[in-house]
């Protein structure tokens, strides 16, 4: 299956790959998986006192549609605040990516760690 | 459904545990039996039958012989049907995963085929502990959620067992 242009660019030069330290107080993590394919993505947030996401990271086990979405959804992350960040949805990750109906589960993975994200960090601050 | 349970095709008993010899046995007989190419003189509508039967038996010898698809199977025809594309959040075992090919990586990269056996042993291991779980919990309806979650976690091993067998050919090669 050909890949689009832009899955390409994102899995040859992932943005934000990496970690950050998920016992910090001001970081959130979501770590999601798609048992079918064996997708296994980590996505942390460091929020600033301002409720915005200054810093964003993720880890992708997967196919490259699973690493192109979750690299996205970190760079779209980067400077949006918490319910900005929960309004990012699979589609328009999906559409931006030009993913074939086969792999849209990987931008709903990528949603999905995006909201665990945001859980684990209001979680940590007593918000919810 | 219409067609046989996959488990009556291969004269066994709906269960986890079965003979895997047995159903490799059985399913080389039916294979012969149902080769389309018997059917090569027979008139259109029997050989569309062969096919259909052909592809019906591959179909339900792939779903009985790989232990997860098998631990699906059963769920589904106990009513409790698990879809196939799916978030799991389990965050113990994910992490566990990440460390996992994390370390797989790390195989790779040194070309280590001794720690590639180790690693293989490892989560040969882990995968006969899913399995036996699996087994004692799936019929329990309270259960239903853990042998869910069991066969979601025997999925991930699954996937993981087929990238080190690749990763073994590379390194072969």
């Amino acid at each position: 299956m050909a890949y689009s242009e832009k899955v390409i660019d994102h899995y040859e030069n992932p943005r934000n790959v990496g970690k950050l330290n998920a016992e910090d107080p001001d970081v959130g993590t979501g770590m999601v998986g798609a048992p079918a394919c064996g997708d296994v993505m980590r996505l942390q947030i460091k929020v600033n006192e301002q409720g915005v996401i200054e810093d964003a990271k993720f880890k992708t086990y997967g196919c490259g549609s699973a690493i192109a979405s979750s690299s996205l959804a970190t760079e779209w992350m980067k400077g949006k605040t918490l319910d900005e960040a929960e309004l990012i949805k699979n589609t328009t990750i999906a559409e931006e990516l030009a993913l074939p109906p086969v792999k849209i589960h990987c931008s709903v993975l990528a949603e999905d760690a995006i909201k665990a994200a945001v859980r684990d960090y209001k979680h940590k601050k007593g918000l919810i | 459904m219409g067609t046989p349970c996959h488990f009556a095709l291969f004269d066994l008993q709906p269960g986890f545990r079965i003979d895997l010899e047995q159903l490799a046995v059985r399913y080389r007989e039916l294979a012969r039996a149902t080769h389309p190419d018997r059917f090569a003189d027979a008139p259109a509508s029997e050989q569309r039958i062969a096919l259909e039967r052909a592809a019906g038996l591959n179909e339900a010898y792939r779903t009985l012989k790989n232990a997860p698809q098998r631990a699906r199977y059963l769920l589904a025809i106990r009513g409790h049907e698990l879809p196939l594309e799916v978030t799991v959040q389990d965050p113990q075992f994910l992490l566990q995963q990440m460390q996992w090919r994390e370390e797989l990586e790390e195989l790779q990269d040194e070309a280590d085929l001794a720690g590639v056996a180790v690693f293989k042993r490892r989560l040969k291991a882990a995968q006969e502990a899913l399995e036996e779980s699996f087994a004692a919990s799936w019929e329990d309806p309270a259960q239903r959620e853990e042998s869910e979650r069991l066969v979601r976690r025997m999925q991930f091993l699954d996937k993981l067992s087929q990238e080190v067998r690749q990763l073994e050919e590379r390194l072969d090669d």
